[in-house]
């Protein structure tokens, strides 16, 4: 029994998450059953998530090793402002065969453009050590303005429907982009947990020195973990950009704080070495179902910011308290053993 | 000095959530007397440091200050009562500048709300002139070395009134000059009538400086009394609880090569270092701070490569260029910082061990889970790891334990040649030997071992032969047949202070 | 001898040197490509301009010098000048300067104290700590009391925003350049925050927890508390300085500051604050702001078309902390004294 018991101490936090969960369904069950829990309001929320919980996971990877990214919505407009402007300009209004091939181009230069950002990122934080946070922020301010250089101000609009349909498209009554973030989860799961790239992400946030010690390329560790936010960042702009059907640089930008706290609710540590991907999906999900909620209720998006700004400090204080108990615990142990030997 | 007490503590206890760090320690610090308090880490140094600086509060015991019994000090307190207390870190404050360093103290003392740049200025450069430093006071710390940082630190202190000075473990990142001169400061301030307590375990240092001598074993009192009293036999008896056990390592002669270096060098570093390393040796490399012994190991693992000479792994040449190039020819290294460069504090034992050959449990395409927590267990097993499973993170394990996961980090990699600097520091004396046992057992099975350190009673009986290195060269190898008083001696080398 | 020459070349290529090179090869460019660019209305423009980025940027400068850094204070502000707005409006106000700066200075204490506790007493790390305090506040505004926009001042408000300094008079165009009185407010605080931080204990605490807390604390200053002083005064100044906003351009919103706080941190960081805390000063920060004006509002002089402003600005920014980073690093490698 005891045994049981802290087994399940060991991820109090995935229970946190999902106990909010619980709650907000009860909640809506008491005050919405009717409006909330039928397939036309899941679908919608499934609409939804995609674009932001992709780049929460980008968000993820480089808070795990230790930083931040805070220029995902840079590159996520830059991306999906190229990606708009190659089908736009290439594959016209009428659909022909040629069409899917050139929107599979565009995705392909808009994954790899969201990469060579990412690297760059990676590149002058990991070569100059100059804090993630700082570049980042610099990196957003760059990709923005590339975007809304090129665009030159005006949104891109009028992209054909194919291209419309990735975001927006049906595979019987299942939209398409729940399949892509399902997709992309796998991955980013398994390259998290599986692979030696994950394994030397954690071990670098952990401890840069002793991952260094150990034999690890810390300035290629880095550049990597950034190459990949960037490319899911990418992911995301093909995603937003067919979403809206618009390539703009000033598309989500509310996405950075919403990733940031989606990371951090879902049990990244801000100061790098832990985060699990399933604790960072299940809150991407929650925060869509609380907001979906808040929509149903009528009330202002802003309330939802508000909420969101008190969960994320709920969490973190709640993560505190497990912290200190837990060394609480830990002393106590040792003094036990101290006792005994 | 005179007989007069300055401080006295009477069975001080004190434990943290059961563990009793402190159990009856008695003290006795004179006016103008250099004591020293020694003891093997973890021996509660630094919580009776704290004790009498008022930051803990004892549970038990009694403290006189100048014959006047203190009850609830607050740190504030003790410095109000003269005491001062120089930490390992110094506590000083890289991005201010040195005059701000030294008189911010009083500063903060006085009450004062601003700040007079000139009286400031004054002051830092009496405190300096007191005990013969010569700093620019305008420079930012950041740009200082570790001694003079020391002597802001000194210079701070003694500003205030201090009539027990308290330092904690000064000379481990001194060179040996630098030493000198810190004792030539202490000698100066004694002379003054100050008190000072150096918390210290290197019995040439404390002959060399201190008038009586105080040992502590795990939180208990031992010993106390002049240091004329001490002889090295009884020094180690009460500093360990063990005799001195006098059996060295000699293993069985071969002629097999293991490694074998030649005219190794770094500019600004080290130069024209050779070696050989024979199958079954365990090789020393000592030499005081700054003489390059720890750049020796650092260019053999790639973190500094050396950019002269050449060196041969099992008889091939082999190339070292950066810390890639080590691993791939089977180098591995145990960092002198186990805490900040050696562990992941907070991950678990399976992790740290896997940490260095993660590459290896990739299969098909994905990592072998089983194959990490079987390779732990084994590793676990073997080195004696004592912990009831492979989960729990590394920060809970003792150092001796904690040292033994970083040597399975590495065996796990399977070495050639294996690399350790300061392999024992602060691990208690029973790990100390089982670590030692594990070292040898390698070397017997042909992997070369080189073991970079100052203690050099460890060196003394573990290796056979030892590298001195003195200002960046090599200045004799020579195998165990000597004490290490004797060693220490060669460490500073007759004469060789002409040389510099 | 070597001492000094060492000195003075460090003097000579240290950031704030290289700052005002770049400044001038900015304004000298501009000038031949525009000869307009020399006039004194340009200076108005800037001054006018730089405002309330030396006043943001001062308060910023204060908590990343503490070892802290404050994201919130763009929400803050935006609360700070509305609220007084919507009160005054729903007649629960008196029309009166001090009214408007008294509420507003209010909602920053409160912020701030939120802040101080998040950073100082939870032990939060102060980015994430400060973008909870953010959103709270942005959502918590609009949630509470609705989005509106406010663009007709109070007559108290317009009767302070009717103060000028000067006028300047383009003698070829005829339009005027007024130089509103409120370009006080941030040179006497760039003076008394400068004079603080050097010549009181409070500031120098605040570089000593900026330069290691735990020196700090053994030297016997509270952390804590000024840690406290530190957020609180950034989310007070910034919250005056919202106000000041409000005066000035005729509007408030509840996003109208949204998104300034990356800039205002740039322009600390290309200034010479370094984000681990404990270094930077008031003049590198001007330095810093009037660059970043600078670049900001005359790019177009360059010849840089509008839509590509935003980009120059963080391509400047960029080089700004690279170049920060290797001065610092050419610093702790010019050998230890």
């Amino acid at each position: 029994m005891r045994t049981k018991i802290k087994h399940l101490f060991s991820d109090t936090h995935l229970l946190t998450i999902w106990g909010i969960f619980v709650i907000t369904l009860l909640i809506m069950a008491i005050l919405k059953p009717a409006d909330y829990f039928t397939f036309m309001n899941v679908k919608s929320i499934i609409y939804q998530f995609p674009e932001y919980g992709i780049l929460a996971f980008g968000m993820m990877a480089c808070m795990v090793a230790g930083g931040i990214d805070l220029s995902l919505v840079g590159i996520m407009n830059f991306t999906g402002v190229i990606a708009a402007l190659i089908v736009k300009n290439m594959a016209g209004t009428e659909v022909t065969g040629s069409t899917y091939l050139i929107i599979a181009f565009a995705c392909i230069v808009a994954v790899v453009l969201g990469g060579l950002c990412g690297a760059f990122n990676g590149f002058i934080i990991g070569y100059f050590k100059i804090p993630a946070m700082l570049v980042t922020l610099c990196g957003l301010q760059l990709y923005t303005g590339l975007a809304y250089g090129i665009t030159g101000g005006p949104a891109i609009n009028g992209m054909v429907d194919p291209f419309k349909n990735i975001a927006n498209g049906t595979i019987g009554e299942i939209p398409y982009v729940l399949f892509i973030f399902i997709i992309v989860l796998c991955i980013v799961a398994f390259v998290m947990k599986c692979t030696v790239l994950g394994n030397e992400i954690y071990f670098m946030g952990s401890n840069a020195s002793a991952a260094k010690y150990s034999g690890m390329n810390i300035l290629k560790i880095t550049v990597i973990t950034h190459m990949f936010s960037g490319i899911l960042g990418g992911v995301s702009g093909i995603l937003i950009t067919s979403h809206l059907n618009s390539g703009k640089s000033s598309n989500g930008t509310t996405y950075t704080l919403l990733t940031l706290l989606i990371a951090v609710l879902g049990g990244v540590h801000p100061d790098g070495g832990k985060g699990r991907v399933i604790g960072v999906c299940t809150a991407t999900i929650l925060l869509q179902f609380i907001a979906n909620a808040f929509g149903l209720l009528h009330m202002d998006d802003n309330a939802k910011t508000f909420a969101n700004g008190c969960l994320l400090v709920a969490a973190l204080l709640f993560d505190v308290y497990l912290d200190r108990k837990a060394e609480k615990r830990a002393r106590i142990k040792a003094a036990a053993e101290n006792e005994n030997s | 000095m005179s007989d007069e007490i300055f401080l006295k503590l009477e069975g001080i206890r004190k434990s943290f959530g059961g563990v009793h760090a402190l159990q009856g320690v008695d003290l006795e610090i004179r006016k103008g007397e250099v004591h020293c308090l020694a003891g093997e880490n973890g021996c509660g140094k630094s919580t009776l440091i704290k004790a009498i600086s008022g930051v803990h509060e004892p549970d038990e015991g009694k403290i006189w200050i100048d014959g006047e019994e203190v009850k609830n000090m607050k740190p504030m307190d003790a410095i109000n009562r003269g005491i001062q207390v120089i930490y390992q870190d110094f506590a000083v404050f890289p991005n201010l500048s040195v005059a701000e360093n030294i008189a911010l103290n009083g500063e903060l003392k006085s009450k004062a709300k601003f700040v007079n740049w000139k009286s400031v200025r004054k002051i830092a450069l009496e405190a300096m002139d007191q005990i013969g430093a010569n700093i620019d006071p305008d420079i930012k710390l950041e740009r200082l070395s570790v001694a003079n940082k020391q002597m802001v630190a000194i210079c701070r202190a003694i500003i205030n009134d201090a009539k027990l000075l308290i330092l904690d473990e000064p000379t481990t990142a001194l060179t040996a000059r630098e030493v000198e001169k810190l004792w030539d400061i202490i000698r100066s301030l004694k002379a003054k009538g100050i008190a000072i307590m150096i918390v210290n375990h290197k019995l040439d240092e404390i002959y060399q400086i201190a008038d009586r001598l105080t040992i502590l074993r795990n939180g208990k009192y031992i010993s106390s009394g002049d240091i004329h009293a001490y002889d090295q036999v009884r020094f180690t008896q009460d500093m360990t609880g063990h005799d001195v056990v006098e059996t060295k390592y000699s293993p069985a002669q071969s002629n097999e090569e293991v490694l074998r270096v030649e005219n190794l060098g770094r500019k600004g570093a080290f130069s024209g270092v050779s070696f050989t390393l024979n199958k079954g040796d365990v090789l020393g490399i000592t030499g005081l701070l700054g003489s390059g012994r720890g750049e020796i190991g650092e260019a053999l693992f790639g973190l500094a490569p050396a950019d002269e000479g050449e060196i041969y792994l099992n008889g091939k040449k082999i190339e070292i260029g950066s810390v890639n190039d080590a691993m791939k020819n089977e180098i591995g290294y145990v960092p002198e910082d186990r805490l900040t460069q050696g562990l992941f504090m907070e991950r678990s034992i399976l992790d740290n061990t896997i940490a260095a050959s993660i590459k290896k449990y990739m299969k098909r395409g994905k990592l072998d889970g089983a194959g990490m927590e079987g390779d732990t267990e084994r590793w676990v097993k073997e080195i004696g790891i004592k912990t009831p499973s492979i989960k729990p993170p590394v920060r809970t394990l003792s150092g001796g334990n904690a040292q033994k996961v970083v040597i399975a980090k590495w065996l796990n990699t399977h070495p050639k040649l294996f690399i350790l600097d300061g392999p024992t520091v602060g691990v208690d004396v029973g790990a100390k030997s089982e670590i030692h046992a594990i070292l040898h057992d390698l070397a017997n099975k042909g992997i070369g071992i080189i073991i970079i350190s100052d203690d050099l009673v460890e060196l003394v009986k573990n290796c056979n032969k030892i590298v001195i290195m003195k200002d960046g060269k090599c200045s004799g190898i020579i195998d165990n047949s000597i004490d290490e008083v004797s060693l220490g001696k060669l460490l500073i080398g007759a004469g060789g202070e002409a040389n510099e | 001898m070597n001492k000094k020459n060492g000195n003075l070349k460090l003097a000579l290529t240290g950031t704030h040197m290289i700052l005002i090179y770049v400044m001038v090869i900015f304004c000298v460019v501009a000038a031949i490509r525009q000869p307009a660019f020399l006039s004194p209305a340009t200076i108005i423009n800037l001054s006018r301009a730089a405002i309330f980025t030396m006043c943001f940027a001062i308060c910023e400068m204060v908590v990343i010098i503490s070892g802290g850094i404050d994201v919130s204070f763009p929400a803050v502000g935006c609360v700070a000048m509305y609220v007084p707005l919507w009160l005054y409006n729903h007649d629960m106000g008196v029309d009166s300067v001090y009214f408007f700066f008294g509420v507003a200075i209010l909602v920053g204490i409160v912020f701030g104290i939120l802040n101080g506790i998040l950073v100082s007493i939870m032990k939060l790390p102060p980015l994430i700590a400060t973008l909870a305090t953010s959103s709270v506040a942005a959502g918590g505004l609009i949630m509470i009391l609705g989005t509106r926009e406010y663009t007709t001042l109070p007559d108290s408000l317009e009767a302070l925003y009717e103060i000028n300094l000067l006028t300047y008079v383009d003698p070829t165009t005829g339009f005027s350049y007024p130089l509103t009185i409120l370009v006080l407010v941030p040179i006497i605080l760039c003076i008394v925050v400068a004079l603080v931080m050097r010549y009181t204990m409070l500031g120098r605490g605040i570089y000593a927890i900026g330069g290691d807390k735990n020196a700090a604390r053994i030297a016997g200053f509270n952390v804590r508390k000024l840690q406290f002083v530190a957020y609180i005064f950034c989310a007070v100044m910034a919250s005056a300085t919202a106000m000041i906003y409000v005066t000035l351009m005729h509007s408030s919103t509840t996003t109208a500051l949204m998104g300034e706080e990356m800039i205002i941190i740039a322009a600390c960081v290309v200034g010479g604050c370094r984000l681990t805390g404990g270094h930077g000063g008031v003049g590198g920060t001007i330095l810093g702001v009037v660059l970043i004006t600078l670049v900001q509002n005359n790019l177009n002089m360059l010849g840089v078309p509008t839509c590509w402003q935003t980009f120059a600005v963080g391509l400047v920014l960029l080089l700004g902390a690279v170049l920060s980073s290797v001065q610092a690093k050419r610093i702790s490698d010019m050998g230890k004294v």
